[in-house]
């Protein structure tokens, strides 16, 4: 990938990071630029989240840096950070039941004093947001009584309203940056469409730069433009969608034999496993 | 002297002398009786108990004491088998007792002895007439007899002429402290209207202010001892980890409370000793430090 | 789309404010009904009559002195025993810790119990050895505490706090189990009866003197709430929205350890508090804690006046430790929460 480091919004420099002395993530470069769609690929345990974790500053890395912007994560405090980047964790629980505005409410939270009160134009803000995932009709409901889609979708729309700028602050988000874990694992084919729409509304619409990271070979080919395949930790391929999804790849990463087809409807590509390697 | 007085003289005399053959054979045939019952290694874990052993005579029957026990001095030397809450069953037998005394709450403890065919000497916790009751009951068992009885009449002489001595003065209200935080008037842990302590109060001449509770420790709140208004308040410790000392060097307590007539006059007392918290043949004793402090001037 | 029905509503608006206002002013009401309250029967005018000297006048005595600092200490233990509880329960994300999981009031009961059975008469400017004593052995808990879970490098580890707090609970019981046995039968039973908790301070000394630790932690309090809401997605999911979570864990933990320990020493290890109202108080108002945190003080500080008066009335003249009477609601209690998680 031949791209100028200083075009870069998001950008992982030869991270590593290793948890009590055993490597999860070595050496890896990731080069995100405004509106580009990432797809992060590998089995399980291959770094996929900790990864992630990197990107939005959450983990420090051992060795190497992650810069937004071109500034370096920990010179940027949380809630800056929290402004223009926002992750979408791979599963969320509530201890204690908040209704829908309230969990979309607490993507407002970088945005506002530690003694401030959400105004109107928070309420407003989640408003499109939760308009924006399909999810307004749910508005005051009580969290925990939604089904895995759907509170997949609220997360969204919090992670969204977290980004969105306010007048309060000046610092506009103008690049805002959505990270996912695994957006559409444990969600049926239905909620998986309905996800993928979102995020491409979100690409085309909004212009939020997505990485995701996920096990769905053909979610990830039908949204994200650019592939990271990770294997143990380490990217073994990395580019645009159609050179990286190839058969070799696939094997080399799953150790499956598979077919990699254009798909005719769609014209997207499509990966159907057929046998062990 | 005619012959009608020498007999009236003879039938009185010969009266006597019946009675004294009488009493000679009858405490002869206790003591012979009783020769077969006399316990002569006797464990003790109440140390009232240990004490009236030692004060009829019987300290050389006893050869085990409670981890507690402090007087007298004999004491001092021999083993430590325990006390209420933890008796050391094994240390008990290995010392081959063969009268035992124990708390009669000491239910374990007691099936323990049964069981082991050793006998037991059950102690509750009464009033004064019943230490000296238990006083007598432990001269027949010891063959003390004689001097059990006149330990124990000591006891009640003295308590009578204490009683006399403070007869003539008005009765205080008296608040009987057994303990409570130090340095503060918290938890405060009172006499009640039953037991030995309570008999103390009464015949040192005063009216425990808790008299009408029926049990033997009271609990009163900063507002119980304000509405009970007692005219003195004696607190008694033992002596131990609170020395006299400590005692006088702590402020006074009570001088929050300044209602009541007993900070008001100035009447708060300290007092310590094994002797106040002990119901064993001491008692009198304690009753009269207790009467003195009343009234002094009982005692001029 | 319908958004006339659906529109979210206002998360915290002056409702809330209201509400809370409403429950203010009920807390003070039924705290102020409790020096009323009392087995003995007071001549009223006479407790106010200023002619007659406070050294003499009984009932201004059993007013001012037994009853008003009984029922000020109850509202403030009572209060910050149930905001430690709402706090450590968003800390730990477990409805079912409590002020007392984390060993601070074990510490503090081992440093009063070790006072009052070895007496030593500490006395440090007017305030007595057991309140101070029971500080020290809560300051020395939470250190421990502290010090043991923040060894990780990633900050402060809610199972470690938890595992920590857990191990010096049984610890501490087991040497305050030793102190008891060394201590003669008298000294045993007022160790007992300490446990059971006791309001009746009698004196305004131990408030002034708990009253700038009560501050701080309300301090720490006041910080807290919307981060302990997003602290229920978890450390990451509150990291990702802007959450300064190692910073929000640790003011957490030290405000709600000071609390306790600070009620501890006033009061005694009295139980239940910690947990009955922030429950009774999330189910009726939900689970926003810039309501919940606030209301909780309000409501903790009713209940344990409300628990002390049925303390001292219901066997009348004898009175009840009033950590028997939030035992006798907490027991069901805690087994109707275990019932209905099901």
């Amino acid at each position: 990938m031949t791209v100028g480091k200083s075009d870069a919004l998001l950008c992982a420099n030869a991270v590593s990071y290793a948890y009590q002395s055993i490597p999860v993530i070595s050496d890896v470069t990731v080069t995100a630029k405004s509106g580009d769609c990432i797809g992060l690929l590998g089995p399980n345990g291959s770094g996929k989240t900790t990864l992630l974790h990197l990107l939005a500053g959450l983990i420090a890395p051992v060795s190497g840096s992650v810069e937004l912007n071109g500034i370096k994560l920990d010179q940027l405090g949380r809630r800056a950070i929290a402004r223009q980047l926002a992750l979408v964790p791979q599963e969320t629980a509530l201890v204690f039941d908040y209704s829908v505005s309230e969990v979309a409410l607490m993507g407002r939270y970088s945005h506002l004093d530690t003694f401030a009160n959400e105004t109107q134009e928070d309420l407003d803000i989640i408003e499109q947001c939760l308009l924006v995932t399909g999810t307004l009709d749910l508005a005051n409901r009580l969290f925990s009584t939604l089904s895995g889609g759907e509170k997949q979708r609220v997360v969204i729309a919090s992670a969204l309203a977290q980004l969105m700028p306010s007048s309060a602050n000046s610092i506009a988000a103008t690049d805002p940056v959505l990270l996912l874990d695994e957006p559409t694992t444990s969600l049926d084919l239905r909620y998986q469409l309905l996800i993928a729409e979102v995020l491409q509304k979100l690409r085309g619409q909004q212009t939020v730069t997505l990485v995701l990271s996920t096990h769905d070979l053909n979610f990830a080919a039908g949204l994200c433009d650019q592939l990271i395949l990770l294997r143990e930790g380490k990217i073994i391929a990395s580019g645009p969608t159609e050179s990286v999804l190839t058969a070799e790849h696939v094997r080399e990463l799953y150790g499956i034999d598979a077919d990699v087809t254009n798909h005719q409807k769609t014209g997207r590509l499509l990966v159907v496993p057929i046998k062990e390697a | 002297m005619n012959i009608a007085d020498g007999n009236k003289l003879l039938r009185c005399h010969s009266r006597w002398f019946f009675l004294a053959i009488t009493f000679f054979l009858w405490t002869a045939a206790s003591h012979l009786g009783a020769q077969g019952d006399i316990s002569k290694r006797i464990v003790s874990i109440v140390p009232a108990v240990t004490e009236m052993l030692f004060e009829i005579g019987a300290g050389e029957q006893v050869v085990g004491i409670s981890s507690f026990a402090s007087y007298p001095n004999d004491v001092k030397s021999l083993p430590r088998v325990g006390a209420l809450l933890d008796p050391n069953i094994e240390r008990i037998l290995s010392l081959k007792p063969d009268l035992v005394v124990l708390h009669n709450s000491q239910t374990d403890a007691i099936e323990q002895m049964r069981r082991g065919g050793i006998e037991v000497f059950l102690y509750r916790h009464g009033g004064i007439s019943d230490a000296t009751e238990m006083v007598r009951r432990l001269g027949r068992r010891t063959g003390r007899t004689i001097k059990a009885m006149m330990v124990a009449k000591q006891v009640e002489v003295k308590l009578q002429s204490i009683r006399t001595r403070v007869s003539k003065y008005p009765k205080p209200k008296v608040l009987l402290v057994l303990g409570r935080e130090p340095d503060t008037i918290r938890n405060v842990y009172a006499s009640g209207g039953i037991g030995f302590l309570n008999d103390m109060v009464t015949a040192a001449g005063g009216i425990n202010v808790f008299a009408h509770i029926q049990n033997e420790a009271v609990r009163p709140t900063a507002e119980g001892v304000l509405a009970a208004s007692p005219d003195v308040i004696i607190e008694i410790r033992a002596e131990g980890l609170l020395s006299p000392t400590t005692t006088s060097n702590q402020p006074n307590v009570w001088d929050a409370l300044s209602a009541i007539p007993a900070v008001q006059k100035d009447r708060v007392y300290f007092l310590t000793g094994s002797d106040l918290v002990v119901p064993g043949p001491r008692v009198a004793k304690a009753t009269e430090r207790l009467a003195r402090t009343l009234h002094p001037s009982a005692f001029k | 789309m319908p958004t006339g029905l659906n529109h979210p509503k206002a998360a915290f608006s002056y409702r809330s404010y209201s509400t809370l206002i409403a429950l203010g002013l009920a807390a003070v009401s039924i705290c102020a009904i409790g020096p009323i309250i009392g087995p003995t029967p007071i001549n009223w005018r006479a407790v106010f009559d200023r002619t007659i000297p406070f050294a003499e006048n009984v009932d201004a005595q059993i007013f001012f002195i037994a009853r008003l600092p009984r029922s000020i200490a109850g509202a403030l233990v009572g209060a910050a025993l149930a905001s430690a509880g709402v706090v450590l329960q968003a800390l730990f994300r477990n409805p079912l810790a409590t002020p007392f999981t984390l060993g601070v009031s074990s510490g503090a009961s081992l440093g009063a119990l070790l006072v009052v059975i070895i007496g030593a008469p500490l006395a440090i400017s007017g305030l007595p050895a057991v309140p101070l004593a029971s500080f020290a052995g809560a300051v020395g808990a939470i250190s421990i505490v502290y010090v043991l879970a923040r060894s990780r490098r990633q900050g402060l580890s809610t199972s470690i706090l938890l595992l920590s707090g857990v191990t010096l609970n049984s610890l501490f019981s087991a040497i305050i189990m030793f102190v008891q046995y060394l201590a003669d039968y008298t000294e045993s039973f007022q160790a007992v009866r300490y446990l059971m908790g006791n309001l009746d301070v009698s004196s305004y000394t131990p408030i002034v003197w708990a009253l700038p630790l009560l501050i701080v932690a309300g301090i720490g309090f006041s910080w807290l709430p919307r981060a302990l809401n997003l602290l229920t997605l978890g450390s990451t999911g509150a990291a990702a929205r802007g959450v300064n979570v190692l910073q929000t864990q640790r003011i957490a933990f030290l405000s709600a350890s000071l609390a306790t320990g600070a009620a501890v020493s006033l009061g005694g290890p009295i139980g239940f508090v910690g947990i009955i109202v922030p429950h009774i108080v999330r189910l009726l108002l939900g689970s926003d804690h810039r309501l919940v945190l606030p209301a909780s003080a309000f409501a903790g500080a009713a209940f344990l006046v409300t628990c002390d008066v049925a303390a001292r009335t219901l066997m009348s003249p004898l009175e009840l430790p009033v950590g028997v009477i939030t035992a006798i609601l907490g027991g069901p209690f805690f087994l109707w929460l275990l019932v209905r998680s099901k």
